[in-house]
């Protein structure tokens, strides 16, 4: 279907015009395609060609600015109508907002909106001083903008009761300034940056805001902007531009009337991993630091545990095995969903539909508030045709791009404010107050026990082997002998009973760092050597160094030695550790150009303290 | 292109954007023609210079009197470089 036979469709007076142009809009980018389909819309209705389905209420908008706000409400009026929320529009004077607002009678208030969309000027949220005035006077001056705008929603909110929302300011995209815009808040670029936060987080309830600085963000500053526009007919911005602010004043009309998504359903293989976990086993699929789309399907559970911290509900549906589904779960160090992140986790043979179906009693929620994520193009279809009421995101070819699909869907954006948001402020609260004492702290002891580091210290197991030898192979500055182990080689280690292999899994309060510390030992008679010791340099001087050695006289005196021999071969890359046996109380008993020997008598040797939990030891059962 | 060719050029996408059909002379305007109103101006503007290539000066459209003179026009941006 393209332009030209929707319009014969029109012509002929066919029924089906309507669903064409719904999927057209969908598909139409371009500011002229949009308008086009909005008139030959328009011309339907002269015709007196209704829809197929009676049309809804119309809600009465009312639109008012600093700009020509033609034709920003033909599309608009286009997007709400496909949408089917429609609007009957009272338009706005160019520039006379200000007075329509704040005489009582005008024709404005005459109209009775239930929705009042206001796009202040952006030519009055400017610093008429002086670049280098103080920041005081400028703040001043910031504030007095954003005042003026609340009051305008104030009195619009007094006399109507409607919802009312307003644009914040876009920011110039010209270089003018130079480096110096952010350094003075007098600039455009500082002030309205400025004037956007303060008029966001001091926004009423009432109030709602759409962020045209970041809508024009997201297109690009320099193609958001048409000056020819401007000067000839008084437009706000490029059609482009114009584009994507009606498709979110309607995206915001819309979030008025229906309520987010509440539960984000998830298929497993190629959805959560990549891979097959029944075909590849639990080692095989690809989840984790060690391939770029390992790391981006872990990317996409930490952004989907994100919205569980929001507050949306996960599920899983998985045509799987339920016990091969669940191991990842319980088992894959990489995992960030566990199975307790779950509400609902089907993983059988039944269709997917069926499943999903099942799941709204289980969660006594609606199967509108569903929403159904799958690689698969099959099970998407299953699930359109046979539960339309779950909304279905299916994903593209590539992994790195989920997150980004996701966050586009818009199905789980939060509302304004809620009372249940108001009723955790003061739980907010003490948490701040908590955050301030820990930043103002300065002496380390502190600081770390601050961090809430836990470790977990595991003994070589076969999940984590190429996680193992990808570290082993690609650690260079903390590496004391710098010796690489393909997979298999460490596998052997594993299997061999006179060497010891343990790796450290270290998170704070910040966030998990994976495995970030390998050693090896080798029992040679009654001394451990200590064949590799490395670690990652992002977790330096946090007392990982000191946990592992604890660990590692442990381990030595278990396996009944009286001593360990420290090796330090040096490289171009590995100078940070030259000395480092000796720090950590070491005795040197050797030294060459290729190498230093060190020793340490297990008899003397004490646990160094460090504040960091350790939460499991290694070849001792968790 | 001459400014024949221009119009024929120009016919094609008033076909499109048009429900009644019209025929394009040089002495045509937009007052002769109902269904062209300030809205399918903006859709027609946007459309010429997709795909015409070119990007009008500020204020010089509204200049135009007829089509023909908004042919010369377009002939005349076509030519820059």
């Amino acid at each position: 279907m393209d332009f030209s036979e929707l319009k014969t469709l029109l012509l002929n007076g066919d029924p089906r015009f309507w669903e064409h142009l719904l999927a057209l809009t969908r598909q139409a980018a371009a500011f002229d395609e949009l308008l086009f389909l909005s008139s030959l819309r328009k011309k339907a209705h002269a015709r007196k060609m209704s829809p197929p389905v009676a049309a809804p209420i119309k809600t009465r908008l009312a639109l008012v600015g600093g700009y020509s706000l033609y034709p920003l409400h033909e599309l608009l009026e286009h997007f709400c109508e496909i949408q089917s929320t429609p609007i009957e529009l009272w338009l706005g004077d160019y520039d006379n907002y200000i007075s329509e607002v704040m005489d009582d009678d005008s024709e404005l208030y005459a109209f009775k909106p239930q929705v009042v969309f206001m796009l202040p000027a952006e030519r009055r949220c400017v610093y008429t001083g002086k670049l280098t005035d103080p920041r005081e006077l400028v703040q001043a001056e910031a504030q007095r903008t954003v005042d003026s705008l609340l009051e305008l929603a104030r009195k619009v909110n007094e006399k109507t009761g409607a919802e009312i929302t307003t644009t914040n300011f876009m920011l110039p995209a010209r270089h003018d300034l130079g480096a110096f815009r952010s350094r003075t808040l007098g600039s455009d670029w500082a002030f309205r940056q400025w004037v956007n936060l303060e008029l966001g987080l001091a926004a009423p309830a009432y109030l709602h805001i759409c962020d045209w600085a970041f809508i024009a963000n997201r297109l690009g500053g320099l193609a958001a902007r048409d000056e020819r526009a401007w000067f000839e007919s008084k437009q706000p911005c490029s059609s482009a531009l114009l584009v994507e602010l009606a498709r979110e004043v309607a995206h915001l009309i819309l979030s008025f009337k229906r309520a987010p998504k509440k539960v984000l359903v998830l298929d497993l293989d190629n959805t959560l991993w990549g891979g097959v976990v029944a075909d590849d086993g639990l080692e095989g699929i690809e989840l984790g630091d060690t391939s770029p789309r390992g790391e981006a399907f872990k990317a996409f559970q930490k952004y989907i545990a994100s919205l569980k911290q929001r507050g949306v509900l996960l599920a899983v549906c998985s045509k799987n095995d339920f016990a091969k589904a669940a191991e990842p779960f319980e088992k894959h160090p990489d995992m960030v969903l566990k199975m307790e992140d779950i509400v609902s986790f089907k993983a059988n043979w039944e269709p997917k539909s069926e499943n999903i179906r099942a799941m709204a009693p289980e969660l006594n929620l609606g199967l509108d508030s569903f929403v159904f994520v799958d690689d698969n193009p099959a099970e998407i279809e299953i699930v359109r045709q046979f539960v339309p009421a779950v909304t279905t995101i299916l994903l593209g070819p590539d992994p790195s791009e989920y997150v980004g699909q996701l966050a586009d869907s818009r199905l789980f954006e939060p509302r304004n404010i809620t009372a249940e948001d108001a009723e955790r402020t003061s739980q907010y609260r003490s948490d701040a107050q908590r955050k301030a004492l820990e930043s103002s702290v300065t002496d380390m002891g502190a600081y770390l026990e601050s961090l809430q580091m836990e470790a977990g210290i595991s003994e070589f197991t076969p999940v984590d082997v190429p996680r193992l030898s990808q570290l082993i192979n690609k650690s260079n500055q903390f590496n004391l002998t710098t010796r690489r182990r393909s997979e298999a080689e460490v596998t052997a280690v594993m299997h061999d009973p006179n060497f010891i292999g343990y790796s450290v899994r270290l998170k704070d309060r910040f966030g998990d760092h994976g495995l970030i510390s390998i050693v090896i030992g080798e029992k040679a008679g009654d001394t451990m050597k200590i064949d590799t010791w490395l670690m990652s340099c992002r977790v330096l001087k946090r007392g990982v160094e000191e946990i592992v050695l604890n660990e590692l006289v442990r381990l030595a005196k278990w396996k009944n030695c009286q001593s360990l021999l420290g090796t330090y071969l040096p490289t171009p890359k590995n100078e940070m550790v030259r000395d480092f046996y000796g720090k950590m109380g070491f005795t040197l008993t050797n030294e060459s150009e290729e190498k230093k020997e060190f020793e340490l008598r297990l008899k003397i040797f004490q646990p160094i303290p460090a504040k960091i939990k350790i939460v499991r030891h290694a070849y001792e059962s968790s | 292109m001459n400014q024949a060719e221009v119009i024929a050029k120009l016919q094609t996408i008033f076909d499109n954007l048009f429900l009644e059909p019209v025929v394009l002379t040089p002495a045509i305007s937009a007052k002769d023609v109902p269904e062209w109103d300030s809205l399918t101006h903006i859709s027609l503007m946007v459309a010429v210079e997709k795909s015409f290539g070119v990007r009008f000066r500020v204020g010089e459209v509204e200049n135009t009197k007829n089509i023909g003179e908004f042919a010369d026009l377009i002939l005349k941006r076509q030519l820059e470089p």
